[in-house]
């Protein structure tokens, strides 16, 4: 072959592997392989060294839990226990489980859910043993029944059955593996199998034909990616790469829509603020702290920042929550009295920084509306960007003034989001906030150990009330998740405790 | 010295290159605030639980000592664990190093195809419409930042025209000759045009010297002297800035892979400097950096080859 024939033919070559419009790597037109794209990545496979938002979202798909959340989470129902007891003293639980395997066809023992709870419960480094901490032993009594024992009356302790950490996985497996193995390549227990994980790209998961549900999932199998840029997803699902785009910029809201999208939002617990730190000038004093409760226009804020599709926040915790007092009013923006307030407070110099995680949208326009409102009292607000990694180490060390800031909850019942943001004697300091009232934290305590619902509600809302009177963290809005769906999806939504939790029964048409 | 000695006294000059950059990038990276551990085990870990975790990847030793041992363990050709991802830094880092790669060279033959084609084009015709519509797309485009570039492309030829993939890498060359098309475009939009003017500026000169005049005198066919003379005569300087976008360009393509979502060495270690994933900063960190002292490397090479007066 000579030198112009040879260049001929590799132009050619070239020209054709770059032929537009063929799709190499489509799905095959029959396989339901869902394929969903989300923003932070798979770390860990493991159910109790689950944190953060993906591997929380993947560990519904792969994991079974006790009991089973419906899809707006009002309930909890049977999921591996069939029923279950609750002792008259409210210190033991006794779960009755049905036939069920794992994804390797070993049946689902007593001895196995004892075992993943002593884990997550027990074991040292457990991500989130903390709302568990009642929970004194987990024995099998025989192949099917597995029996709890609380060291407390705790009512929460049922509706904590279906959250992710406590996905059953098998002893068997975790001993023989080690954790390390298999947090890589796990057994599971729920409607999908482990296929493949690359991390930094996508964890492959195929049905589970040993599901415990007859003739579910209906789907053959899932593609969880990992797409960093949110602006770069949002175009994925629209040429139709990503069947789930989980979190978009709301500024894409209306044109995924016209385009014919679901990307109406889902509910979600979330309730977005401002952390103050309570041991730090000049937000150690009340009045102080009310001048910006009055001062702030959560309406517009939240109008501002979601569309309008987020509530303004009028507790500390979301309405979506079970005892969310309802008779709280919204604290309507009063410039008059916030200035009579920070007159009364003696703060001698009315001025604080603000941390924003440098890059989030969101957070970088609350932070400027925050800055101009607060402004108009005579309050001086420096907005300081900076990485979010060193954004939560100047939280956890107690070295800023006030930082925006997002958290949920996992169940409806509000036990855990009050131990974590309002409880002054947990780890986490009211998260970080330093806010530590002995009332509050001893009415916690007293509303987890009451079974009349009626008195827990008394409680509950008795709580609400001093955290907003004493302006525990300025709770601000409560936002939706943002997803958009393929119109091809069926059936699929996403929960307020961040789980599809009826993946089993979504479908592709 | 023989033309070619260099070759054999480059690796030893590259050991305390290495050795100065992977002690500034431990030092600098754990002097940063942040802990990885508490970005792994989240917001709703016990205090008990990271003393644990920290206490088994030795985060609790002073950093000289760190450094110690990781120099010990990457002459094993171990290179630590990634804290975040809880599995050796190796495969890691080995799986991501492909795509950055196919990327770079990808966009890099796209960027020569099209830079001989403009810069040979405008020298050919100088001062016509040619030259002058090729002078405007290089001024025109040289400043556009890769980010918008990639987004427009992704905009136009992706969802308007739907001719390419947003995103992507595929597990075969014919597959990525596709997949890659558009970001190894964004990276040519970008460096073409510094190439061109490069390229063009030196046809020129070349075309003016003396011994083309006297190709020139003596009948020689336009068309001869500068595909024989002028044309080789003028690449040296190209070659070497060549170089210089190259080194450039493997930083830049943290951008590139972020945008359309390739899975590659930049995509890592953005994530693992905002995890604090210290061992994966460290060793992305290193092979960018022999990436770049290999570049430069074959740069000399291809120049000794272009100009046998050059010694090195």
């Amino acid at each position: 072959m000579d030198r112009r024939s040879f260049l001929k033919a590799t132009a050619y070559a070239a020209s054709l592997a770059s032929l537009p419009g063929i799709a190499f790597s489509a799905r095959a037109a029959d396989s339901k392989i869902l394929r969903m794209g989300y923003g932070s990545d798979v770390l860990t496979l493991d159910p109790i060294k689950t944190v953060y938002g993906s591997d929380i979202i993947i560990q519904g798909m792969m994991f079974a839990r006790l009991l089973q959340a419906n899809a707006d989470r009002s309930e909890v129902g049977p999921g591996l226990a069939e029923k279950w007891d609750i002792s008259e003293d409210g210190k033991t639980y006794t779960f009755y489980l049905r036939d069920a395997k794992f994804s390797d066809g070993s049946p689902i023992t007593a001895e196995d859910v004892a075992f993943s709870y002593t884990r997550m419960r027990f074991q040292k480094d457990s991500a989130y043993a903390a709302p568990f901490q009642p929970l004194k032993e987990a024995k099998a009594k025989d192949a099917k029944t597995v029996v709890f024992t609380l060291d407390r009356r705790f009512t929460p302790f049922l509706t904590l059955t279906e959250i992710w950490n406590t996905g059953i996985v098998p002893k068997a497996a975790v001993e023989k593996m080690g954790d390390d193995a298999y947090a890589k390549a796990p057994v599971t227990s729920g409607p999908f199998k482990f296929v493949e994980w690359k991390p930094g790209d996508r964890v492959v998961l195929a049905r589970n034909e040993h599901y415990y549900k007859e003739g579910l999932p209906h789907l053959d199998g899932l593609e969880f990616r990992y797409v960093a840029d949110d602006n770069t997803r949002v175009s994925m699902l629209q040429a139709g790469e990503i069947d789930v785009c989980i979190g978009y910029p709301v500024a894409r809201q209306p044109e995924l829509k016209a385009a014919g999208f679901r990307a109406d939002a889902d509910i979600s617990s979330v309730t977005y603020d401002m952390l103050i730190n309570h041991s730090k000038a000049p937000f150690d004093n009340l009045k102080f702290r009310q001048a910006i409760s009055h001062g702030i226009d959560r309406q517009a804020i939240a109008d501002a920042v979601t569309l309008g599709s987020g509530r303004p926040a009028t507790s500390i915790f979301s309405p979506e929550l079970n005892f969310f007092d309802k008779s709280l009013p919204l604290i309507q923006r009063d410039v008059e009295k916030a200035k009579g307030l920070l007159a009364d407070s003696g703060v001698a110099d009315p001025s604080f920084e603000l941390l924003v995680s440098a890059g989030i949208a969101d957070d970088e326009k609350t932070a400027v509306l925050v800055q101009a409102q607060l402004a108009e009292i005579g309050i001086t607000v420096t907005v300081s960007k900076i990485d979010s990694t060193s954004v939560w180490t100047r939280l956890i060390d107690g070295d800023y003034q006030a930082e925006l800031n997002w958290w949920y909850n996992e169940t409806r019942d509000p036990d855990n989001a009050l131990r974590w943001c309002a409880w002054g004697a947990g780890d986490n300091k009211s998260y970080y906030t330093r806010y530590n009232n002995e009332e509050v934290n001893k009415l916690i305590d007293e509303a987890a150990g009451e079974t009349d619902d009626a008195k827990r509600g008394a409680l509950y809302a008795q709580i609400q009330k001093i955290c907003v009177d004493e302006v525990a963290q300025v709770a601000m809005f409560h936002p939706n998740w943002l997803n958009g769906y393929s119109p091809k999806v069926k059936d699929l939504i996403l929960n307020i405790g961040l789980q599809f939790s009826e993946i089993d029964q979504t479908d592709l048409v | 010295m023989d033309r070619f000695a260099f070759l054999l006294k480059r690796p030893i000059q590259l050991i305390p290159v290495l050795l100065g950059i992977s002690l500034i990038t431990f030092v600098l990276i754990q002097l940063t605030p942040g802990d990885p551990v508490r970005i792994m085990l989240g917001p709703k870990a016990s205090e008990d639980a990271i003393a644990f975790v920290r206490a088994r990847y030795g985060l609790d030793q002073p950093i000289l000592v760190q450094y110690f041992y990781f120099l010990l363990n990457a002459i094993r050709g171990d290179f630590g664990q990634s804290i975040i991802y809880r599995s050796p830094v190796g495969p890691v880092i080995l799986d991501r190093m492909a795509p950055t790669l196919f990327l770079i060279l990808y966009g890099l033959a796209l960027s020569v195809a099209f830079t001989l084609g403009l810069a040979i084009a405008a020298a050919r015709s100088r001062g016509r419409w040619v030259d002058q519509f090729v002078r405007l797309v290089c001024v025109s485009s040289v400043g556009i930042p890769s980010y918008f570039m990639g987004l427009m492309l992704i905009l136009g030829l992706c969802l308007k025209l739907k001719l390419f993939p947003v995103s992507g890498y595929a597990p075969t060359l014919i597959d990525n000759l596709y997949h890659l098309f558009l970001p190894a475009l964004t990276i040519a939009i970008g460096v073409t045009p510094i190439l061109t003017r490069n390229l063009r500026a030196t046809f020129l000169q070349q075309m003016d010297a003396d011994y083309a005049t006297a190709g020139r005198s003596k009948g020689l066919p336009e068309r001869y002297i500068f595909g024989r003379h002028v044309f080789w005569n003028s690449l040296l300087p190209t070659v070497n800035l060549m170089g210089v976008v190259v080194s450039f360009l493997i930083g830049g393509t943290v951008v590139i892979e972020n945008v359309f979502n390739i899975p590659g060495l930049g995509q890592a270690l953005i994530r693992a400097v905002l995890t604090r994933d210290y061992f994966v900063v460290q060793a992305v960190t290193l092979v960018l950096a022999c990436g770049i002292v290999i570049t430069n490397f074959i740069v000399d090479v291809v120049t000794v080859v272009l100009d046998p007066r050059v010694k090195l």
